[in-house]
């Protein structure tokens, strides 16, 4: 009978020994914990640490989850806990971004003059040895020269369709943070539940970014650190040599496209902007060439992958809608909704679909 | 009587030495003809592979189509063996582990042969621990021997100058080396952890078939599971989770968050398996 009694307990000790660390496994850090207490700040003080902090040398994971509705392509989905990218950064201009895959990783290195993008799967590398753009650099930094107004203009910019408040403190990547929530006034016709940005109390980095969807308690999209630490980083991280063997593409300021082309470009958009705050909308037209393919579906299979057929595309993605616009169809997730009309004209918004329909009807 | 005055501990216990019993263990599995056949099939996967991808990649494209762990390979010998592992991992390793473990406890049932040992002088747990070691070292011996013919059919087929990862940056041969012992030391854990699984299965049953079956239907299952983003509250607790998670040593730097996490999620497999098969050995009648 003892003998018994012991194998029960061995079994039942054993069982819950390995069941309890598995849940810990599964239960994403800091989940139930007393938010750390740290001094009260204003939204505006929060906002305007967030604008004058220098990004430190820093190692970092990065997770995102998707709760959307629908694949963010050419993004990895990870699953609870598990990180998706690596960041590193050296606090002084130079960064590596590491996009992991199922056995394979996109990098991007900034050594300081060049930037690479090395893809493993295909072996490429691009060579960009472009610099930033000037022009918007300098005018953000006649902006920046006075943080304090630069905050308040910000914060008196986001006022006017939404609230603004620190709502209380948190931990992100076992770091205390401050949580910034801008929340839509009630007049806004939008998805969108509220977006909360946790800046970390010590740096003053943005370390996780939340979309709460109408309806939804969790949050419809998550991207942030599961791991953070400042300090110095291994040099050799930020510098990339081509591997023998790989493709290489050389891009230069000479490559870029001019002003004109810029320009041609948007127009063929006929990009407009309907409404402002959180229901916003932007409309526009699909390039006519984009058109044309999508009406000759004979092309398709021969040119192979990279000649998708867009409305065929449409059809399995979104529901076939109509009304004062035409016929289109209707692409929603849990945080925007798309219409693409028959005719090549696009809506796209964190509205519902409705606003969508009126705002098309603004010609 | 001259004998046990000079060695008067050996008299009162009678036990038998603990490498005794483990080196015969170990002698019974390797002699085994489905064992070695195992050990060779696995060893020869590598080879295989190495071949195929040769033969895919001779016209000097390396982007044939391939994704993932597999593009990696071509003119790149030292992820040969990585790659057997992963690929091993999917179903070869698991049934091995399945089919050692159902032949410790199931299979010497089936023979009758289990009885004698577990009125044998030694002890119920002492018993397992002597299962479980043969289990073990066979299931490491397996993934070592893939590693090893992967190693020396990726130099000799696709060469390669150290080992490119999958960061863009190139290893010395000797890190490189050290980066497959990693992938061997991650498997061969991983397969510790569904063996444990199994030998709790094995000691209850004594149709080796049935711990086969079970043992593949929870990898079958929970790969499938795993495949359903819906259900990604559950796949932290999933034995198979972080099984591919073996192509993660040829980053640079290494990144062994998913790694570690699967080693955690392996040890809980561990102490699960182990502690039920050891409970169910202690109330079997001898």
């Amino acid at each position: 009978m003892n003998r018994k009694k012991t194998a029960l307990s061995v079994a039942a000790g054993g069982t819950a020994i390995g069941v309890v660390g598995l849940i810990l496994i599964a239960t994403p850090a800091g989940a139930d914990e007393t938010p750390p207490a740290l001094p009260a700040i204003s939204a505006e003080a929060l906002v305007q640490s967030v604008l004058t902090t220098d990004v430190p040398a820093l190692s970092g994971a990065v997770e995102l989850r998707n709760n959307i509705g629908l694949p963010i392509p050419g993004l990895p989905q990870s699953s609870p806990g598990e990180a998706i990218a690596h960041v590193y950064a050296d606090g002084s201009g130079r960064g590596r971004l590491a996009v992991q895959e199922r056995g394979g990783e996109h990098t991007v290195v900034r050594d300081g003059q060049t930037t690479w993008l090395w893809s493993s799967a295909d072996r490429t590398v691009v060579k960009y040895t472009g610099s930033v753009d000037h022009a918007d650099k300098a005018d953000a930094a006649d902006k920046m020269a006075d943080p304090a107004t630069a905050a308040r203009d910000l914060v008196g910019l986001m006022q006017r369709d939404s609230t603004i408040s620190v709502d209380g403190t948190a931990k992100v990547a076992d770091r205390p943070v401050y949580q910034l929530v801008l929340t839509p006034k009630p007049t806004e016709r939008t998805l969108l539940r509220e977006i909360r940005v946790s800046v970390d109390s010590e740096t003053r980095l943005p370390l996780r970014l939340d979309v709460m969807a109408n309806g939804q308690a969790d949050p419809a999209l998550r991207v942030g650190f599961t791991e953070f630490s400042t300090g110095p980083q291994n040099p050799s991280l930020f510098s990339f040599t081509p591997p023998a063997g790989a493709k290489i593409t050389e891009f230069g300021d000479q490559d870029k496209p001019t002003e004109a082309q810029r320009n041609q470009f948007i127009d063929g958009l006929d990009a407009k902007v309907v409404g402002e705050g959180w229901d916003t909308v932007l409309t526009g037209k699909i390039p006519a060439d984009l058109v044309k393919n999508s009406g000759t579906p004979q092309r398709e299979g021969k040119a192979g992958k990279a000649d998708v057929n867009p409305l065929g595309m449409l059809k399995q993605l979104g529901k076939e809608v109509s009304g004062p616009f035409g016929t289109g169809y209707v692409i929603s997730t849990k945080v925007g909704t798309a219409l693409v009309t028959t005719d090549g004209r696009v809506a796209i918004g964190a509205v519902p679909q409705q606003v969508l329909v009126d705002a098309l009807g603004q010609k | 009587m001259t004998a046990i005055a000079v060695h008067p501990q050996d008299a009162p216990v009678r036990r038998a030495p603990l490498p005794r019993l483990l080196r015969a263990e170990l002698r019974m599995i390797l002699r085994r003809p489905r064992t070695l056949i195992g050990l060779t099939l696995l060893a020869l996967v590598p080879i295989v592979a190495g071949i195929g991808i040769t033969i895919a990649t001779s016209n000097g494209d390396t982007s044939n189509g391939t994704e993932g762990l597999a593009a990696m390979v071509a003119g790149n010998g030292l992820v040969l063996p990585i790659f057997a592992l992963a690929v091993g991992m999917t179903m070869l390793l698991p049934l091995t582990s399945a089919m050692l473990a159902a032949d410790a406890l199931a299979g010497e049932t089936a023979h009758g042969t289990l009885r004698g040992l577990l009125i044998a002088p030694v002890s119920r747990g002492r018993l397992l621990a002597v299962k479980a070691f043969g289990v073990a070292t066979v299931i490491l011996l397996a993934v070592t021997l893939m590693a090893v013919t992967g190693t020396i059919a990726g130099v000799v087929l696709l060469g390669g100058d150290g080992m490119l990862t999958t960061s863009g940056s190139t290893l010395p041969f000797v890190d490189g080396l050290g980066r497959v012992l990693l992938a061997v030391l991650y498997s061969a854990a991983q397969m510790w952890a569904l063996a444990a699984v199994a030998l709790a299965v094995s000691a209850f049953t004594e149709h080796p078939l049935i711990v086969v079956v079970v043992t593949t239907g929870i990898v079958i299952v929970s790969g499938v599971l795993g495949a359903i983003p819906t259900l990604d509250a559950i796949h932290p607790v999933l034995i198979t989770t972080s099984w591919d998670a073996v192509g993660d040593v040829i980053s640079d730097p290494l990144t062994g968050d998913t790694m570690g996490q699967g080693l955690l999620r392996a040890a809980c497999y561990l102490v699960i398996g182990y502690s039920i098969a050891y409970a169910r050995m202690l109330t079997r009648d001898g």
